[in-house]
């Protein structure tokens, strides 16, 4: 059967000609190359090399950035291409999120013209392969006090420190590395041949099974005085990258929620159980009707930031609570889809469980969902709330 | 030398089929897409093209959500597009589609035509033979492949004995069966570029060609029949009835 997503206030009616044609292209490649593949890929705990070739054939790294042969695309077609990546798997669509708006993002925003020229062409390819490292071992939902630094060594910089769940670490090529130069916190690419810098894999994770996930350790490393970002100063800079990033886990929840949504009713309808299938029964139904209202909402939602992204008239508040509510919505219907599954739920045979597994980590990466509360309750009141000392 | 591909926007090989009132309910169905012989048409004639085959004109008959997979083919690399526009092809029969078709090949100046052998939904792969046939050209069908060859082209034929390769001249048709090829992915940059190649819009009349009277009229669809139930044995005092319905029913030991 043909993919048929749920899209109960027809969003689709809503879409321009060019972002419905990036949206099933995407959607077809996940049909064809993830979803055969994605149980294996996970139990192998690998991001199969293939895939990144792909994304970069399709031309949709880096999706909303113009020029340096970025794409140039909007930001809703920017938020379609990973609502269709996260349906397949969120380790997916965290390749393309940390690609495109954590690595190629701000070298595009805050790159000298050399940095745009040299990383960003290739990258868009998929030839290079970047990573962030913003967050720490001790040092999570508070990148401000981080211990990594850099120091100014006359002819090149030294930078010393850790950082700890880098998606794509290892497999990178540069990594966007946030350290304190003289107590400002800096933005470097470092490269991954440079003297003093290892990526190594971090194991045994339960969810995004097909993410690299890596530590990024300094030991002296030099790196030559032309990596850094000129044109950004403290934590404005990883802010910015994450912004974009979590705009696009707002689309990206909704796909993995519409997979989850329609293994569940067709689930529902073929299980039998008292004679009859337990999509007739008011509790299931009751089930699939709260999961296709918050869908939509969160639909809905997506939509219109990704109209205000367009627009510029977007605040950083608006992509907190479009996060936050898109991906908690969306590890409930997981959780309740695997209800609605039964014992069939823990199989891979279903994708609901690793959904579930999945959402999880997109929960707390990218700012916990928590922490969104946080930013939403300062914007009501006033008064931040992250500290005991204002 | 122009290359023509001609498409049809056809229900989806995997979306559900219903009848109401004696008729295919279209409106019913959830997906439209390129007839699938159709898409292999496509991409061998992108790959001529590339070998240095000049222009691709992409050409459909249909209503006008038909115009989606000119854009598709657009996305893919078509030059251009030429949508001739006719609500209700159901009320055509074979021959008038022909002329219409080849009218619009002519009119695109070509004198390639790449086509699949049969469309999924209808299946009577009269359109290659029916189209060169109006244009006095040389037609080869069951294709999987064609290649230039010096100032001819080569095709790649299923024959009862073999692969069979024939050579041809322009002008000439080739109808396509599945072989090795499949169509290419579209990018991003020929999805931005399909954006500027609009298609032209013409109907029947605009190309000469009367469609007033059909020779052919459909008396009703009917889905076809529903399979019999599976039957099911428990238990090992079944094996006795399930050897002999598999030995006197099913003749398969």
């Amino acid at each position: 059967m043909a993919y048929e997503a749920l899209d109960f206030y027809d969003i689709d009616s809503l879409l321009t000609d060019e972002e419905r044609m990036v949206r099933d292209m995407v959607r077809d490649w996940v049909d064809e190359k993830i979803l055969p593949n994605i149980e294996k890929a996970c139990r192998d705990g690998v991001f199969p090399d293939e895939w990144r070739v792909d994304l970069g054939e399709m031309g949709i790294l880096g999706a909303p950035l113009k020029g340096y042969g970025c794409p140039g695309l909007s930001y809703i077609a920017y938020g379609l291409i990973c609502q269709e990546l996260e349906r397949g798997d969120s380790g997916v669509r965290s390749f393309a999120s940390v690609q495109g708006s954590l690595a190629m993002y701000p070298i595009w925003d805050f790159g000298s013209e050399e940095q745009k020229n040299h990383y960003l062409p290739k990258m868009t390819t998929g030839e290079w392969i970047g990573c962030f490292g913003l967050t720490e071992p001790d040092y999570g939902s508070n990148p401000g006090d981080m211990i990594t630094r850099a120091e100014d060594k006359g002819d090149h910089y030294l930078l010393n420190g850790a950082k700890m769940w880098i998606t794509n670490g290892t497999i990178a090529d540069l990594a966007v590395v946030w350290a304190k130069l003289d107590g400002v916190i800096r933005g470097f690419i470092v490269e991954k041949n440079d003297p003093g810098f290892t990526a190594p894999e971090m194991t045994g994770k339960h969810s995004l099974k097909a993410s690299v996930t890596s530590e990024l350790v300094f030991q002296d490393c030099k790196i030559p005085k032309d990596r850094m970002l000129p044109h950004v100063k403290g934590l404005k800079g990883p802010f910015s990258c994450l912004n974009n990033a979590r705009f696009g886990i707002s689309w990206g929840a909704v796909g993995a929620a519409q997979s989850c949504f329609n293994s569940a009713r067709e689930y529902a309808l073929s299980r039998i159980q008292f004679d009859h299938p337990i999509a007739s029964f008011q509790l299931v139904q009751n089930k699939l009707a709260w999961m296709l209202r918050e869908i939509t909402k969160a639909q809905l939602l997506a939509y219109h930031l990704g109209k205000k992204k367009d627009e510029g008239t977007w605040i950083p508040e608006h992509i907190s609570l479009a996060k936050m509510n898109n991906v908690d919505i969306a590890l409930e219907i997981a959780r309740m889809a695997r209800d609605i599954h039964g014992a069939n739920g823990i199989l891979d045979e279903y994708p609901v469980m690793r959904h579930m597994a999945n959402l999880e980590s997109v929960k707390t990466y990218e700012g916990t969902h928590d922490i969104h509360n946080l930013i939403l309750g300062r914007h009501i009141t006033g008064i931040q709330a992250f500290t005991r000392e204002s | 030398m122009g290359i023509a591909v001609l498409l049809k926007q056809v229900p989806d090989t995997t979306a559900k089929i219903s009848v109401s009132g004696g008729r295919v309910d279209e409106s019913a169905v959830s997906k439209w897409s390129m007839s699938p012989y159709d898409e292999y048409a496509l991409e061998s004639a992108l790959q001529l093209k590339e070998s240095g085959g000049g222009d691709l004109v992409a050409i459909t008959c249909g209503p006008a959500r038909a115009v989606k997979m000119l854009t598709d083919a657009a996305a893919v690399g078509a030059d251009s597009l030429i949508h001739i526009l006719v609500e209700d092809l159901s009320a055509l029969d074979s021959t008038q589609v022909q002329a219409i078709l080849a009218a619009a090949v002519a009119h695109s100046g070509s004198d390639i035509v790449f086509c699949g052998k049969q469309a999924a939904d209808t299946n009577a792969g009269s359109t290659g033979p029916g189209v060169a046939h109006l244009m006095d050209a040389s037609c080869v069908t069951m294709v999987s492949e064609v290649t230039p060859d010096g100032g001819s082209l080569m095709a790649m034929r299923a024959s009862p004995n073999g692969n069979e390769r024939v050579s041809v001249s322009a002008p000439c048709v080739f109808a396509f069966d599945k072989g090795i090829i499949e169509l290419r992915r579209p990018n991003v940059r020929g999805i931005m570029m399909a954006k500027k190649k609009v298609a032209e819009t013409l109907g029947p009349a605009d190309l000469g060609v009367d469609i007033s009277t059909s020779s052919v009229s459909i008396v009703g669809h009917t889905p076809p029949p529903q399979k019999p139930p599976g039957q099911k044995f428990e238990g090992a005092d079944s094996v006795a009835a399930v050897v002999s319905k598999l030995r006197d029913e099913a003749n398969v030991i």
